[in-house]
């Protein structure tokens, strides 16, 4: 079944969420409105993402990154999401890191526990994770759109 | 004194394509409590509690495009986020003309009212069902 790439639906549950937590209380929101909403949203998707891919070709790159969305939007004339859009990155950049820190911290300890077993299995495992610094934001990424 | 060497950049996820894959969904991920009913091991995209739509979703969508070759994964979730913006948006827009027909439910046709009238969803014009 070949499917038209705005067949690709967004998950009902979420986007009927993302509605009435933008509306006041005691509004409803037909089903054809709903759906209607819900495609818009996937054409914006795929808008936005050829929109990017423009910058990125322009650019000579062949991967789509975070600024060439940031300019797709401006593009788009929604100028007003850049700013929301910009700390949501800060944060889910951090997010991230912390999430690489933690799992390569936990690789090393795994690699330790395995060694040290090789040599005596009395040994406490050290499992707890050292307080990692939050270095904040060391390897800052590179505001390629400010 | 633990501090491990300071990670490499996120863009250097550059050229994995759309890290969807990545290695680290070996931690396990946090609640992200949304409505997704996607398994949350494996090789699904971990859903970060930024964002409310799925980022697997969202990429199979980006990955729609032929002209699109990789996307880094910054790039995945702003894009999810700027989805959850607009759907507020034109959710609200859409009311404004629901309220002039003095209705409490949104509708279809308020959408297409907001469509029309909004130079911002131009690009909606001719594409909805």
């Amino acid at each position: 079944m070949a499917e038209r790439p705005e067949d690709l639906n967004l998950p009902n549950a979420v986007i009927t969420r993302i509605i009435k937590e933008a509306l006041p209380d005691g509004v409803n929101v037909s089903k054809e409105a709903r759906k209607a909403i819900s495609q818009a949203a996937s054409i914006f998707v795929l808008y936005a993402t050829s929109c990017a891919n423009n910058f990125a070709m322009k650019a000579k790159r062949k991967t789509l990154n975070a600024g060439d969305v940031m300019s797709a939007m401006e593009e788009m004339e929604f100028e007003r999401f850049l700013q929301p859009l910009r700390q949501a990155l800060e944060a889910y950049k951090k997010g991230q890191k912390g999430k690489k820190e933690a799992s390569e911290q936990k690789r090393k300890e795994k690699k330790n526990i395995t060694d040290e077993n090789d040599k005596s299995r009395d040994e406490e495992e050290d499992e707890h994770m050292d307080d990692e610094q939050e270095g904040e934001n060391e390897g800052e990424e590179e505001d390629a759109w400010s | 004194m633990a501090a491990t060497a300071p990670v490499a950049p996120a863009e250097s996820e550059l050229d994995r394509s759309g890290a969807e894959d990545e290695p680290r969904s070996a931690e396990p991920e946090e609640d992200a409590g949304n409505g997704q009913t996607g398994p949350t091991a494996g090789a699904q995209q971990q859903q970060h509690r930024l964002a409310k739509l799925p980022l697997s979703r969202i990429k199979a969508l980006m990955k729609a495009d032929p002209d699109v070759s990789l996307a880094s994964q910054e790039s995945v979730f702003i894009i999810a986020k700027a989805t959850e913006l607009f759907v507020e948006m034109i959710a609200k827009d859409a009311l404004v003309y629901a309220q002039q027909g003095k209705r409490k439910t949104l509708q279809r046709k308020d959408l297409d009212n907001a469509i029309e009238a909004i130079d911002e969803f131009a690009f909606l014009e001719g594409t909805l069902d």
